[in-house]
């Protein structure tokens, strides 16, 4: 692809991104960012380091981060929530490093939903919703009726209501991803970090989480970051994407610029056909 | 969880009381009713008074605290491991006071240093396990768990070892201390204290410990400092299996099975599941050693023997319920 | 004088007047085994043994009907079977010691729990530690419990005639020709014991030598190759009971031992040999005779 392209990513380095040719346009962080990574270089065991990544997550957008298995998503995901250290480079959480933050301030800011789940010992959806508000509790307090009414919020709008007292290991494997979606709208961070949140859910669940997400992006002072499997539901709710190569390279940019056939054919190693439905490319794998 | 809170408190206070009570009123000698309340009105006689308040109340006490120790370590120890199968003895830390204890009688010494090495030698079990655990970085349950089982297995030897070479004469106190006895614990009051310390430590702690039940990722993305607080409830753990070895020699089962029952009828909420075993281990321990010191009255049984007959049985069931 | 004790039962204080009058003697004063200083104000009237070899020895002074408990297995003289229990020697039942009511517990240190004696001792009662190791052991101890009783006269009788048993032995034997014997204490696992135990002393009064009399431990478990590569001369067995095991026997399968071929498989009920009582006298002169006997199938 040529370096001239119009489509070529808006915020990648060409040396990083060779195939892609893309310019290296950095946008600042400023007073409102959310989150921002200066180099960044994330720590996979033995792995070589790949790209640095300059990321500015601004209230409002809506990233999704797309890539191949073991391309890194869910360690960068974490990384990025504080809770693995990175190889090198810093995160800034609206200006402060993340790592002078306080745990539970940072708690209150940045939540994270992951892929699976440990459920220890028995407990009931309500309580696995409530510990959402472990953040905003001092030591000795004990959850208040507010607390509960939050709780039982965050578990209607993920249709869980009915299932308030059944024990958490009973459910199915996408009722259990919901209630870990429930569980993070209790804790109402600024910037939610979103491991694959649609893969065990059916088409229905998967439109109204990812509804419920761009609802409140469009709040203010907020964010999302997804991992997603899915090209085209990235391509209908991110505003933003990073591609992350099975090489370590990355390029990163809004939506529109980044949809380039080539660009995820050689992120999926996979070729693709590509159409429009409703205005918005779609991406489908080709059989040959 | 405050519903839940008030059950337990309301079932097991008074049944912690009731326990006591059974205690104080049943012994190889045969005390009426009246008589008991005699002696509470401090109108007694003199054998009365003797019996109930220097021999029976000392020795109910020490079980009480002793045994509510052991609950609370076994239920600090599951939340740790996340494995409701984790217990003191289980992992080994019984084992290493059993080692040291074992040590000081075949060296001929006093039983309040008989007290300290079985202290120490709890503790030297759970650096070896712990540290072994730890390695080379990954601290996870199941590597922990099995360290744990492999050095109980290591002290099992050694206990069979310094029993094989031990002169005739100490082998039946070495062998009361292995199977758990209360009748040389004298002074309850220093378990007392810590246990009630770290009840009242370990409450505030209990919601973090539910977070914490989650798994260390989960937790920490719901701010819990999750290094700091591992490493107090093992510290926690280490130091209370410690006191209550030190007090009844190598009891098992009450850390495993107290917590476990417990959840069956009042939830998983930490602060409710750490006070109740504490209660529970307590309640379990007094009643275990009365039937210790009265079913083949006058001839005593070790307590170990009652709760490892009444651990076993539940210990198999709930491994066979468990997937 | 302790007159509660009385207070309770008038009865006992009148028989006690007529019959026991050395009772109504002044304080006595002994220092025990373990160098505690045992002092009565007068001669005990009500004890509790904590082991078997205990009621025995204070049978064997006259203060028998003095003794009001007793541990499991105190099983002679008879009479001994009907006194109340207070539990085992290793746990004793402190609920039942207690009840008695005793003016006088005799202990025995390498048996009871140290804890429960110094807990005994805390609850006020007089605890005499009784340690004896060896034939004069035997002696002084039967001496200190007749002064604690107050039945010196018996005692020394006893005393008296448990020595002149003892010396009679020890002229007729103590010089006689060697015979190098192995004594089994228990077969599973294979014990025996070495020179600083009270069977070695009867042992080498009749003339015999503990083939293993150099071990480090009292009570050593054995090999049986070293036994067979020792090869004694005689080989006499204990056990349990008052009859004699099977395994004593069991050693003819090998035919090569000396003892095996001159038939010298004894056994002595340990009753007489393994309690420190004055019985051991008994016990010492059944092995003499049998030391005797192995000595004349010499000639054979």
């Amino acid at each position: 692809m040529a370096p001239s392209s119009p489509t070529a990513p808006a915020h990648s380095r060409p040396h990083e991104a060779p195939g892609l040719g893309a310019r290296s346009v950095h946008q600042k962080p400023g007073p409102d960012t959310l989150l921002a990574t200066r180099d960044l270089v994330i720590d996979i065991p033995g792995r070589a380091p790949g790209a640095p990544l300059e990321l500015t997550v601004d209230p409002g957008q809506c990233w999704g981060i797309l890539g191949p298995n073991g391309a890194g998503k869910s360690t960068l995901l974490q990384t990025l929530a504080g809770l693995r250290t990175a190889r090198a480079g810093t995160i800034e959480v609206r200006g402060q490093a993340i790592t002078r933050l306080p745990r539970a301030e940072l708690a209150r800011r940045i939540g994270l939903v992951f892929q699976t789940h440990h459920d220890g010992f028995p407990a009931t959806v309500l309580e696995t919703a409530l510990i959402g508000r472990h953040p905003y509790l001092r030591p000795w307090d004990i959850e208040t009726s507010e607390d509960y009414a939050r709780a039982r919020a965050a578990l209607a709008e993920m249709d869980l209501s009915d299932l308030e007292h059944r024990m958490v290991d009973t459910l199915s494997g996408g009722e259990r991803q919901r209630l870990a979606i429930a569980t993070v709208l209790t804790q109402d961070p600024s910037l939610l970090l979103l491991d694959e949140p649609t893969s065990q859910l059916d088409l229905h669940h998967q439109v109204a989480v990812l509804n419920r997400v761009q609802g409140i992006v469009a709040q203010a002072h907020r964010a999302a970051v997804l991992v997603l499997h899915d090209v085209n539901l990235a391509a209908r709710y991110c505003d933003h994407l990073l591609l992350l190569f099975p090489d370590g390279q990355a390029c990163w940019g809004p939506t529109a610029t980044m949809l380039v056939p080539s660009a995820l054919e050689r992120l999926y190693n996979q070729r693709l056909s590509v159409g429009e439905v409703d205005g918005l490319p779609v991406f489908l794998p080709r059989n040959e | 969880m405050t519903r839940a809170f008030l059950l337990a408190a309301a079932v097991l206070l008074p049944a912690s009381l009731l326990a006591v009570l059974i205690a104080l009123a049943f012994g190889s000698v045969a005390i009426a009713p009246g008589d008991l309340l005699a002696v509470m009105l401090g109108e007694g006689s003199r054998l009365h008074d003797t019996l109930v308040l220097e021999l029976r109340l000392p020795r109910a006490l020490a079980a009480f605290a002793a045994g509510g120790l052991l609950g609370l370590a076994g239920a600090l120890m599951q939340v740790l491991l996340r494995n409701p199968l984790a217990d003191p003895y289980v992992l080994g830390l019984s084992g290493g006071a059993s080692v040291g204890a074992l040590l000081a009688m075949l060296a001929g010494l006093s039983m309040f240093s008989v007290s300290l090495a079985a202290f120490a030698g709890a503790l030297l079990s759970t650096v070896i396990v712990f540290g072994l655990a730890h390695g080379t970085g990954s601290w996870t349950p199941t590597r922990l768990l099995l360290t744990g089982v492999v050095v109980a297995a290591g002290w099992g030897a050694m206990i069979s070892f310094l029993l094989a070479v031990s002169p005739t004469a100490e082998l039946p106190g070495m062998l009361y201390w292995l199977m758990g006895d209360v009748s040389h614990a004298r002074n309850p009051y220093p378990a007392w204290i810590l246990l009630v310390l770290v009840v009242f430590l370990a409450l505030p702690l209990g919601r973090t410990l539910n977070v914490l039940a989650r798994g260390p990722m989960q937790a920490a993305a719901l701010g819990v400092a999750v290094r700091p607080v591992e490493w107090s409830i093992y510290v926690a753990a280490a130091l209370i299996t410690a006191t209550a070895v030190m007090q009844v020699g190598a009891v098992g089962f009450v850390g495993l099975i107290v917590p476990h029952m417990l959840r069956l009828v009042f939830g998983n909420d930490q602060r409710v599941i750490l006070p109740a075993s504490a209660l529970g281990g307590g309640i379990l321990l007094t009643l275990a050693d009365t039937l210790a010191r009265t079913m083949i009255a006058p001839e005593q049984l070790p307590v170990g023997v009652i709760t490892a007959m009444l651990g076993v049985p539940v210990f198999l069931f709930l491994l066979y319920r468990s997937r | 004088m302790d007159f509660k004790a009385f207070g309770r039962n008038p009865a006992m204080f009148l028989a006690m007047f007529l019959c026991t009058a050395p009772a109504l003697a002044g304080p006595v004063s002994v220092t025990d085994d373990d160098g505690h200083e045992v002092r009565l104000e007068q001669p005990a009237e009500r004890i509790v043994s904590l082991a078997p070899h205990i009621t025995e020895v204070l049978f064997a002074v006259g203060a028998g009907d003095k003794l009001v408990g007793a541990t499991q297995h105190s099983d002679f003289p008879p009479e001994a079977e009907m006194l109340p229990r207070v539990g085992g020697y290793s746990r004793i039942d402190m609920e039942r010691v207690v009840q008695l009511d005793p003016d006088l517990v005799v202990a025995w240190r390498s048996g009871n729990s140290q804890s429960q004696i110094e807990h005994l001792r805390e609850l006020g009662f007089h605890v005499y530690v009784s340690e004896p190791r060896s034939f004069d052991g035997v002696a002084a101890s039967m001496r200190r419990m007749a002064q604690l009783a107050g039945t010196e006269t018996q005692g020394d009788e006893a005393v008296r005639s448990f020595e002149e048993a003892i010396d009679t032995l020890r002229q007729d034997y103590a010089e006689r020709d060697p015979v190098r014997l192995f004594y089994q204490v228990w077969e599973q696992p294979l014990m025996t014991v070495n020179d600083d135990h009270l069977i070695s002393e009867a042992i080498r009064l009749c003339g015999g030598v503990n083939v293993f009399g150099h071990l480090d431990r009292l009570v050593p478990r054995m090999d049986r190759e070293a036994v067979i590569e020792a090869d004694p001369e005689v080989i006499i067995g204990g056990g349990m009971g008052e009859d004699r095991p099977d395994w004593v026997l069991a050693w003819t399968q090998w035919e090569d031992m000396t003892a095996v071929q001159r038939d010298n498989l004894f056994f002595i009920p340990p009753s007489l040999l393994q309690r420190h009582t004055p019985r051991i006298a008994e016990g010492t002169r059944l092995m003499c005779e049998e030391l005797e006997r192995a000595r004349l199938r010499r000639a054979d």
